[in-house]
């Protein structure tokens, strides 16, 4: 444990309110899509109706004969580098060339002076395609006489990984018990509130974006790479998002649309997906296909483990690259075990290209993993909290993948959440259809290496104090997508610089006016942008209390400043406001400025893959859920979910517990009703909310969200994330839950109402069979 | 998704409407909540290009209580006018129950009683809980009224018996009656927006433990709404009994013609009839209108 404990904090670990919440709850607020330019016009994209077709022409003529239509772009007039997340896989344009690949592909687009006229133009651009045989079956996507989807990727393999650490064979051998299970994820999609939007404009040779990002910085890098400009002269910002978890890490396609729009108009465009394109776009969940087998000794202590998975990428790489690898490489870290075997395939199909989202590559295999754990301690006959404490990872341990765990309270978690849910007493005690079940998990503070090969620092930030002290501004890249980080930063810049919250401005997410950060994801920013701005407050704080020094005739060193009071440690008597001594700064030395950065230590290995899940540091989870099973209907109730987190220190409890639920909601949505479903010709079924259905607030549990002690020394104040690590224990959870009321095992995902009672119904005609 | 160009009627009498619908067409669909016809017009599923508005026929909103004919709901009640209807509470609570498991708050503010019926959806969630009431309907047409039993109104998925091209659906009649409970239990995949699987509806009148007469209307389980009268036939005359219960829900899956889709198997569907029309009998015999 650290010396600086929580008591001494004046701004941290306090529920401030969000520094935003007037302008949201007011709606004053101005999303993207709210913004209006002078001369702006609106863009929409054509898109391809079919899963696999060669386009033979492209018949724009009439479209720009329409009144109102001030463009139409192909791929003639766009850039044709291609991209995607790792040069090994650039593999999609801007707008098609040759050939479409999933039904949503983009292929042309227009500028109108109006949105209505953009669906004319739309419906005016002839495309004359050759329909070709579609890939739809991931498990047969590298059969031989499959259609290739992309011609450098042989029997449509997208990535193929093989991991050994270990002996795996060898731990079966020894071990008292090996079992095999197979389970099956669900393509879910991020269904952000707010739908994608960017708005671009050229002056001269500089491009500016508006868009509803995770990341300004990885848009602006993208964006000056495909139209060869300097990144100086790309400035990519946003105003407020309204949600993103993962599906807009990427560039969408509307900024390198808009951008051609833009600059062939010289007027401003407003490009946008309404929410049936938004499905079509995805980057979602993966769906993957988890054969998993364990060994483990007679006390049910796991000797290693063989995860042997494949993963549906649809037509392109997308982020899905990194999915792939932490679909493995997060399965080492709430267990300790030294042998450990990962093969993936990632395939590409003739669908949505998947990508991240909340928990990347980790939540489903976390489902198998735990679902498969209490397999096998219900054939050892072991408690399932038990056999999960016995294995539970330790602090100050490393992972057979060589990932450096600090701080680490996975196990009082799960004796904490086995306290509050009444687990002893509930455990086969419950009434008929009820059950109770546990899983956990772990994820990345903030990724140990970068989005792009780059050696920039991951965040930085900078503080300026107002001329007459009464303000201070922080400018940070952090992304605030609704999550909170403007108001966490804040709070960190305060504490560290011996300030007030309620006096910080802030001015963040903007290339041009911030100083570099990489963004929303990986649940970086309170531990990586945090360490940055901790770094600035800093400095701060140290040039203040050297003009009060000055001002005090004292040394420096025998003087602190805390929540905007100057005083001497031994001296409360003498003070000085930070106000006047900030404006006295300014008078005699200019102004008065503080600015951090903040780079990872090396971490990891140097096997291949060896960067992904690499992090400083790594929270942890445990959540116990009771549920009631409709026995005829096979309805699922959620009656409690108690989470337990080991995230660190806290910097704001409410924000914190505000994830915790987000994140249940957006498991529970996953674990029991999410699911994109596809007709047989590759077009979407429900890529709407009626029928891609999301929990409501009336499908919500009695959530319970408590924590236990901990602090990484990693992490500024030792605070570790939250975000995304709630999301991976739910689905598991639940599965357990429902194996726990009614004996049987829902072995895919969504754990539907129907495939329940199917699981039951089945179930009672083998009882009835003998 | 934009609605494409229409004219706009808004009549301020139901002669004035009738003649309208008869003048202009085919080319014409009557707007009430437009929940449902705006949609689709802007998915290009409809193409009026005229719509005629009721929102000025103010006599056709109300739920009244007329001794000897019954309780009368006009078209243009919206389903949370249903919901809130204490003359409904006191009389048939089941309604509003009914009503307040459609859809979600919003659409239950715009959304009308008329427009859901003639929009003939096989899932819709008032017409088994009306059926199972023996509601009758009111068309008004140029040339006269007619009252047509709800339970002969649905002709196939989205059809029914009005003539589109000059009748207006005006009131949902719920006849005086000696019923002595119903209920409707919908089943969806979650509690908040979300159509129904499969619903049953059920009316009962009771002598003690003897079932004197039951009515059973089947949702989403069939192309229209559909009575289940050989599990009815099942319950008349006899002493109730869980046995009999689970014998009529039998029954009652043998009238029911599910099909496949997105939100479940016709297998499914039969097996949640045979249990929600056993669970919704027990409801309605143990509890009344509820």
């Amino acid at each position: 444990m650290s010396t600086d404990t929580k008591q001494d904090y004046a701004v941290i670990g306090h529920s401030v309110p969000k520094i935003d919440a007037r302008e949201k709850v007011t709606g004053t607020a101005k999303y993207t899509a709210d913004l209006k330019f002078p001369n702006m016009l609106y863009g929409k994209i054509l898109t391809s109706p079919h899963a696999h077709a060669r386009i033979l022409s492209i018949d724009t003529s009439e479209a720009e004969k329409i009144p109102g239509v001030k463009a139409v772009v192909t791929h003639k007039d766009a850039p044709t580098l291609k991209y995607g997340i790792s040069p090994a896989r650039w593999d999609e344009n801007i707008f098609c060339i040759d050939k479409v690949r999933f039904v949503g592909d983009k292929v042309a687009a227009v500028a109108c002076v109006d949105e209505e006229t953009c669906y004319k133009a739309l419906a005016a651009i002839k495309v004359e395609y050759e329909v070709l045989p579609a890939v739809l079956d991931p498990l047969h996507a590298t059969d031989e006489d499959q259609p290739q989807i992309h011609d450098e990727f042989p029997r449509n393999i997208n990535a193929e990984i093989h991991q050994n650490f270990g002996d795996v064979d060898e731990a079966f051998r020894r071990a008292h018990y090996v079992r095999t299970d197979t389970f099956v994820g669900n393509r879910t999609y991020q269904t952000p509130l707010e739908p994608h939007t960017a708005t671009s404009m050229w002056e001269g040779d500089k491009l500016t974006v508006y868009s509803s990002t995770q990341s300004p910085h990885y848009f602006q890098y993208y964006i000056a790479r495909e139209f060869g400009l300097p990144m100086g002269n790309v400035r990519v910002l946003k105003t407020y998002v309204g949600g993103g978890f993962g599906g807009k890490l990427e560039p969408t396609g509307l900024e390198f649309a808009g951008a051609v729009l833009a600059r062939i108009t010289g007027r401003p465009v407003k490009m946008f997906y309404d929410r049936a394109e938004m499905f079509a776009h995805n980057r979602g969940r993966h769906r993957q296909y988890m054969t998993l087998t364990t060994g483990v000794d007679e006390n049910g202590k796991i000797l290693g483990v063989h995860a042997d998975f494949i993963m549906d990428g649809g037509a392109y790489t997308s982020l899905g690259i990194a999915t792939a690898y932490y679909a493995g490489a997060m399965l080492t870290l709430t267990y300790e075990f030294d042998n450990f075997r990962f093969d993936m395939l990632r395939v590409y199909t003739n669908l949505p290209a998947c990508g991240a989202q909340r928990g990347h590559g980790a939540p489903q295999p976390r489902y198998a993993f735990e679902a498969h754990l209490d397999n096998i301690a219900k054939d050892l006959g072991i408690d399932p909290i038990e056999i999960r404490i016995r294995n539970a990872r330790r602090p100050n341990t490393v992972t057979p993948n060589e990932f450096k765990v600090n701080s680490c309270e996975l196990r009082a978690c799960l004796e904490k959440a086995r306290e509050i849910s009444g687990w002893r007493e509930k455990k086969g005690k419950l009434p008929k259809g009820r059950g109770i079940g546990v899983a956990t998990g772990s994820f990345v503070s903030g990724a140990g290496y970068p989005i792009y090969r780059t050696d920039l620092p991951h965040a930085a930030a900078m503080i300026k104090v107002g001329e007459d002290g009464t303000s201070a501004t922080l400018y940070t890249g952090a992304v605030d997508i609704g999550q909170g980080s403007d108001t966490v930063l804040c709070q960190m810049a305060a504490e560290a610089m011996g300030y007030t919250y309620e006096q910080m401005k802030i001015v963040a997410a903007d290339t041009e006016t911030t100083p570099h950060d990489f963004g929303a994801y990986a649940s970086r920013q309170t531990l990586m942008s945090g360490a940055a701005v901790r770094q600035a407050g800093e400095e701060v704080k140290r040039q203040l209390l050297e003009t009060a020094a000055e001002m005090l005739d004292f040394p420096p060193e025998q003087l602190d400043v805390r929540a905007g009071r100057v005083f001497a440690k031994d001296n409360p008597e003498t003070t000085l406001t930070f106000g006047e001594v900030a404006r006295r700064h300014f008078v005699t030395k200019g102004p008065l400025v503080g600015k951090g950065s903040y780079t990872p230590p090396k971490l990891g290995g140097t096997f291949k893959g060896a960067p992904v899940g690499t992090s400083p540091a790594y929270s942890f989870a445990a959540q116990v859920s009771e549920v009631e099973i409709d026995e005829e209907t096979g309805e699922i109730k959620v009656l409690d979910v108690w989470d337990v987190h080991d995230c660190g220190t806290v910097i704001n409890p409410s924000l914190l517990h505000a994830q915790v639920h987000g994140a249940l909601f957006m498991g529970m949505g996953e674990a029991i009703w999410e699911e994109v479903k596809f007709d047989g010709n590759g077009r979407i079924l429900n890529a709407n909310l009626s029928e891609y259905r999301l929990p409501t607030a009336l499908d919500m549990p009695r959530v319970h969200s408590e924590l236990v002690e901990s602090y990484d020394p990693a992490g500024p104040w030792g605070v570790k994330e939250v975000g995304e690590g709630a999301t991976l224990p739910t689905m598991g959870c639940f599965r357990n839950a429902i194996f726990d009321a009614m004996g049987v095992s829902v072995d895919s995902l969504p754990l539907s109402y129907e495939k329940v009672w199917r699981a039951l119904k089945e179930k009672r005609e083998r009882e009835a069979a003998g | 998704m934009y609605l494409p160009d229409f004219d706009y009627y808004a009549p301020e009498s139901l002669e004035e409407a009738c003649n309208l619908l008869n003048a202009l067409g085919p080319r014409a669909k009557v707007l009430a909540g437009g929940t449902d016809v705006l949609v689709k017009m802007k998915h290009g599923l409809l193409a009026p290009t005229a719509l005629v508005s009721l929102k000025a026929l103010h006599e056709l909103k109300g739920i009244t209580y007329q001794p000897g004919r019954g309780v009368v709901i006009g078209a243009l009640a919206t389903h949370n006018d249903l919901v809130n209807s204490p003359i409904l509470h006191e009389r048939f609570l089941s309604v509003s129950e009914a009503a307040h498991q459609m859809a979600n708050n919003q659409v239950r503010n715009r959304g009308t009683v008329g427009g859901n019926l003639v929009n003939a959806i096989p899932s819709a969630d008032l017409p088994p809980i009306l059926i199972a009431l023996d509601a009758s309907i009111t068309l008004v047409g140029s040339t006269g009224s007619r009252s047509v039993p709800l339970d002969s109104f649905f002709t196939g998925p989205s059809c029914c018996v009005i003539d589109p091209e000059g009748e207006i659906l005006t009131e949902v009649v719920l006849p005086e009656q000696d019923t002595t409970g119903s209920t409707y239990i919908k089943f969806g995949l979650r509690r908040s927006g979300a159509l129904s699987v499969a619903g049953v509806a059920v009316a009962v009148t009771m002598e003690g433990d003897v079932i004197r007469a039951a009515r059973i209307c089947l949702g989403a389980v069939y192309p229209v709404p559909v009575r289940a009268k050989d599990a009815e036939e099942v319950l008349v005359g006899k002493r109730w009994s869980d046995d009999l219960l689970a014998e009529a829900g039998e029954a009652a899956a043998c009238c029911a013609l599910p099909i496949s889709d997105i939100r479940g198997s016709a297998e499914y569907r039969l097996d949640l009839v045979r249990a929600l029309t056993r669970r919704a009998l027990k409801r309605a015999i143990t509890e009344g209108h509820v």
